[in-house]
């Protein structure tokens, strides 16, 4: 909402109080001022006459004037096109400041002495918006008649005012009437508002055989008024200065007084010309598909839904959004109808939007009127038309639906309302500032009653009351406390704690935590890891780029390190925590992302590569952090998901029968697509299934008093033999002895025979009871040995 | 007896001149082995009457004594000095870079929340979450916005179908966790979480963002309980000291509705370019849980009442670390990630 200081002040005087001021007080009451703006600013300006106007003798563009300003003639070199001798204009003498700071100095132009300037709106800060082609293109130049030497200019061109510029909040919308914010800012100052009495100006005319209809519950008020006879003209000056300050263009006295009664009543008006009408009827459909012209001369679809008005079954306005070019009212015109009607915000709301017309009635429309609004507007209408516009002939308000009249009461108790705010504030000062928001509060001991004006429809409750008393009693008293009651326990769930636990794990083992967009693309999709059911689509996405909810944390991930790639950003290691959704289904899952290396430094010899079982220590270091020992896990080779990762070195990881994740090197045609990092491993794996299977639990084991013993075998089996298998049969075969297997190298080449490869393993044997002896050492190893011929075809290799 | 001095003389000024312990250790074979000087003087007792044998062997194993004795102290002392000139030669460059141990960071937006959330649990509140993918009935309905309500224009939502939308704010949760407590008093719990708003990224907008909200009804809660709690929030979240400022506004979910300054944390409340001049940074909003929506999730209103207050998580991030553009959050890029390495 804009609001001219100038058009306040005839409702409250406004002395000793600057806009600055006024700002801050309307902001602690709720009412945020956003910005103050000075309609034009200049000091030390005067109208001149010139007197003589030269050209520069040296210059093609420059003149050379001499300015009577009253008390002197000044010499001023002046660059406009348009000055002449003759003209009445803005000078701004030596020591003037004009909008932007800038300061006039006494000056010599291209030789020639020059004391002031004459000025165009431009240098004064008038936007240009509000400026015909000819103030723009040059000085302003006053009347013949404006008085030489007047210093007030810019009081006398009426762009001595200050604009507010108010950020309403939604309950507030009543504030976007400029009667209405005059009562508040009175009650901020303390002091009385006096608005204009117009009530029952309406009440007045001949009998009418005008014809009013609403064929939707969207249209539940329409007020009319014929008027037979009005006389079109310029609007006076004053007017049109308001209505300038609203950011309204004038246009002639009819049609300002429409826009002016729209801003002090905030109900949107349309007056029609009465004999562009051709049928005395004026019936309100929203069934229409059509296309239609409005005032501003373009043809616009209108579709089922749209409330439309129309007479003799012709439409001839959008309603409450714009009128139809036909009606409209122009210089000819001599009688109207006059419309104030109630549309339904979201109808008006939707059609705004699909239209592309956010017009200035529209917004009144879709932030909310209130129930008196039509009437007030055709009361002040006629009154206005009355002063300005020679109406006369007026036929009686013709109306389709009640107005509701009925009159709002709410009671609190004081009490109550410094309990709810933990305040003492005390009944006198609470009855002062309700009676100046003209609640007209009524006490009864502890109570009071307000009873609400119609257009503050935000007042229902007690609670509203006690917001109306804070805010303007002030939030700067209030105490800070704490609640009291009894302890509470705050606690992590488990899949909080869990969600730290991989936070804390992961970081530390170098990885970074990254957060990315939810909603992606069908790419992204067809790119899912884990499919489980069909993704979520957004009904009217933004983009296709942001369709649908993602399925799985991956194509985001990978886009993560294709992007740092791109910025030469190496060893990138990221990880991310997020809920994934499919139809009706949610996991919880952990990506991780890992290229390069993970710790590397050529200087001390360290490369940990980021590599699959890089990967997977990180993965099991996790788990095992989770509650989920490594001995747990399944690693079955992946047939599953070829498209995402290399098909041979990539694993699907199984808990029990539930597949946990998968992981593995990306598939090179993947990393060639999408730039990532060669090598680039990844994970995904659900962390809410843990939150569903028993956790292994920390648990005492006496420390091993009897010394190990280690024994290293190198086995040649056939290359498609898994490392586990052998793990497997050893620890079968070994039964308690085996504590330890570690594989400490695979070879296949040169040495060994194609299709074998050559596997080195260290068995650590120990007994928890006593010394194992040599016998008993040889004995558990050629048992394992022969196991290992037997199950796996292993041959001890010489 | 002036043979044992001799030979003992010559020992000495052997190990004297000695200058490693390899030199060292052929002295002591030369002079304290079996067939050595030392020994040898053993030999000599045969000539010496009763009287003076023991006497003469105390002698030689007085002289053995000393010189082993002598031995092991200049043992000692090269032994140091090979030390020492060991240790010099292992002398390093401690100027050189240190062999790495890398550290990952966690994601500025989980430092913030993780703090919030850490303070309030200290205060006895839980972390409720819920479905990013929200039914229209928590989010809206519940949340005393009613179907029409043209603060559902302010929110503009990523709609699934009529009922089902991505939630536009952490309030879905609070309606949630209400619901979940079925009428049972107090409800103290904080909701942090992703929400999503049709809004086209820029600086400042982020079509996705987080929010942090909290929540306590209990019988007697006051608007002075929720201006108390967020000043501890504001010390914890900028630094101690803050000041708290509340200035009137509307949620539909809240009655009375509060914004929230809090003293800019870079000036002290000065003025600076971060508050823009005013000493004050819009970081909250609240108020008190209006009637309907306590009513609604089975609560009696006028037997208890509530605060509820919310934070967006990147505004906090953006003012603690002044960070300019908001989609940084989201790019993930390591060189912004890396910035990260402590809450602070």
């Amino acid at each position: 909402m804009r609001c001219s200081i100038n058009w306040l002040k005839k409702y409250v005087n406004l002395d000793g109080v600057t806009p600055e001021e006024l700002a801050e007080k309307l902001t602690r009451a709720g009412l945020e001022v956003e910005g103050i703006e000075k309609v034009a600013e200049g000091t030390n300006l005067v109208i001149g006459e010139v007197l003589t106007c030269v050209e520069h003798p040296d210059s093609d563009h420059l003149h050379v004037t001499t300015v009577n300003v009253g008390d002197e003639v000044l010499n001023i070199v002046c660059g406009a096109p348009n000055v002449a001798a003759g003209q009445k204009v803005i000078v701004s003498k030596v020591g003037a400041k004009l909008a932007g700071g800038f300061e006039i100095k006494p000056a010599k132009v291209r030789g020639v002495e020059s004391n002031g300037m004459i000025c165009s709106l431009s240098e004064l800060g008038v936007d240009k918006k509000w400026q015909t082609e000819e103030q723009l293109s040059g000085i302003y130049v006053f009347e013949e008649d404006a008085p030489v030497g007047e210093t007030n200019v810019l009081e006398y061109l009426g762009l001595d005012d200050t604009i507010l510029d108010i950020g309403l909040t939604p309950n507030r919308a009543d504030c976007n009437a400029m009667w209405n914010l005059a009562v508040e800012v009175a009650a901020v100052l303390h002091r009385e508002v006096s608005l204009p009495a117009y009530e029952g100006a309406s009440k007045c005319g001949a009998p009418t055989s005008f014809k009013l209809a609403s064929k939707t519950e969207k249209c539940p008020v329409f007020v009319g008024k014929v008027v037979n006879h009005v006389k079109v003209g310029p609007s006076p000056k004053w007017m049109q200065n308001v209505l300038h300050s609203y950011g309204i263009k004038s246009i002639n006295n009819v049609v300002d007084i429409s826009n002016y009664v729209m801003i002090e009543t905030g109900q949107p008006l349309h007056y029609y010309d009465l004999s562009k009408l051709p049928h005395h009827e004026i019936t309100v459909v929203d069934d229409v598909d059509m296309t239609m012209q409005a005032l501003d001369g373009i043809d616009y679809e209108i579709k089922k839904g749209d409330l439309l008005i129309t007479t003799g079954g012709v439409p001839t306005g959008i309603a409450g959004i714009m009128g139809g070019e036909e009606s409209k009212i122009d210089e000819q015109t001599t009688s109207i109808f006059i419309e104030a009607a109630a549309f339904n915000a979201v109808s008006i709301r939707n059609t705004s939007r699909r239209l592309g017309l956010a017009t200035e009635a529209a917004s009144h429309f879709i932030k909310g009127l209130e129930p008196l609004s039509q009437m007030k507007a055709v009361d002040r209408s006629v009154q206005l038309l009355k002063e300005l516009a020679e109406a006369d002939g007026f036929e009686e308000n013709v109306q389709v639906g009640v107005i509701d009249e009925s009159v709002k009461t709410v009671t609190e108790t004081l009490t109550h309302c410094n309990t709810l705010l933990g305040t003492d504030f005390a009944m006198e000062d609470v009855l002062k500032i309700l009676t100046e928001l003209n609640l007209n509060p009524v006490q009864d001991g502890d109570s009071f009653t307000c009873t609400i004006p119609s257009y503050r429809t935000d007042l229902n409750i007690r609670e509203d009351i006690d917001e109306e008393i804070i805010r303007m009693l002030g939030y700067e008293g209030l105490k800070k406390t704490l609640p009291t009651m009894e302890a509470t326990v705050g606690e992590l769930t488990p899949i909080q704690k869990a969600r730290r636990t991989v936070r804390t794990a992961l970081s530390g083992m170098g990885l970074s935590e990254a957060v990315t967009y939810t909603l992606v693309s069908k790419a992204a999709i067809d790119h899912e890891v884990m499919s489980f059911g069909s993704a979520v689509e957004l009904a009217s996405p933004m983009s296709e780029e942001r369709r649908y909810v993602r399925t799985s944390l991956m194509p985001k991930l990978m886009e993560c390190l294709a992007y740092n790639a791109a910025h030469k950003n190496e060893n990138i290691n990221l990880f991310e925590i997020s809920a994934v959704y499919a139809q009706d289904k949610v996991q919880e899952r952990v990506g991780l992302v890992l290229s390069g290396s993970l710790q590397n430094s050529k200087l001390h010899g360290v490369n940990i590569t980021s590599d699959f079982y890089t990967l997977k220590g990180v993965l099991e270091s996790l788990l095992k952090q989770l509650g989920i020992t490594a001995n747990r896990l399944n690693y079955k080779e992946n047939t599953m998901d070829v498209k995402n990762f290399h098909p041979y070195r990539s694993a699907c990881i199984y808990l029990g029968k539930e597949l946990l994740g998968m992981m593995g090197e990306v598939h090179p045609a993947l990393v060639k697509q999408l730039g990532l990092p060669k090598g680039a491993v990844v994970a995904e794996f659900r962390l809410d299934l843990l939150m569903n299977v028993k956790l292994t639990k920390v648990k005492f084991k006496p420390i091993a008093k009897y010394p190990s013993v280690k024994r290293d075998i190198a086995l040649v089996v056939k290359s498609e033999v898994k490392a586990s298998e052998l793990s497997a049969v050893i620890s079968k075969a070994g039964k308690a002895l085996v504590k330890n297997i570690e594989v400490f190298d695979v070879y296949e080449g040169e040495h060994v025979e194609k299709g074998f490869k050559s596997v080195a393993l260290s068995i650590l044997y120990q007994a928890d009871d006593h010394t194992l002896t040599e016998q008993e050492i040889t004995t558990v190893h050629t048992n394992i040995l022969s196991a290992l011929e037997k199950q796996c075809n292993a041959v001890l290799r010489g | 007896m002036e043979k044992i001095d001799i030979v003992k003389q010559e020992a000495l000024n052997a190990i004297e001149q000695c200058s490693t312990l390899e030199e060292l250790n052929q002295i002591r074979v030369t002079y304290l082995g079996k067939k050595g000087p030392i020994q040898s003087l053993m030999s000599l007792m045969k000539g010496l009457s009763a009287e003076e044998k023991p006497a003469f062997g105390a002698e030689v194993n007085a002289c053995k004594q000393a010189v082993a004795a002598v031995l092991e102290e200049k043992k000692t002392e090269l032994e140091e000095k090979a030390l020492l000139e060991r240790l010099v030669k292992e002398k390093i460059d401690v100027t050189l870079p240190a062999a790495p141990i890398k550290t990952g960071t966690l994601h500025p937006l989980t430092l913030v929340a993780q703090e919030m959330e850490d303070l309030f649990i200290s205060m006895g509140y839980t972390i409720g979450e819920g479905p990013e993918v929200e039914l229209d009935l928590y989010n809206f309905e519940r949340a005393n916005i009613p179907q029409d309500h043209p603060a559902r224009d302010m929110q503009d939502t990523f709609y699934i179908n009529p009922e089902v939308l991505l939630r536009t704010h952490t309030t879905a949760i609070q309606m949630r966790e209400l619901e979940k407590a079925g009428g049972k008093l107090p409800v103290k719990v904080i909701c942090p979480g992703k929400v999503y708003r049709r809004d086209d990224d820029d600086a400042t907008h982020s079509h996705q963002f987080m929010q942090c909200e909290g929540l306590v009804v209990a019988e007697n809660i006051t608007l002075a309980d929720l201006k108390g709690t967020l000043s501890y929030m504001a010390d914890r979240m900028f630094g101690k000291g803050r000041e708290i400022r509340f200035r009137p506004s509307y949620f539909q979910f809240t009655e009375p509705s509060v914004e929230v300054d809090v003293s800019c944390h870079m000036c002290g409340g000065k003025g600076c370019p971060v508050c823009k001049g005013t000493g004050w940074i819009e970081v909250l909003g609240g108020g008190m849980v209006h009637p309907n929506v306590l009513e609604m999730a089975g609560f009696d209103s006028k037997k208890c009442s509530g605060f509820a207050f919310g934070v967006g998580v990147e505004r906090v991030a953006m003012l603690k670390y002044g960070v300019d553009d908001i989609r940084n959050f989201y790019i993930n890029d390591a060189r912004f990630l890396k910035m990260f390495d402590r809450f602070d």
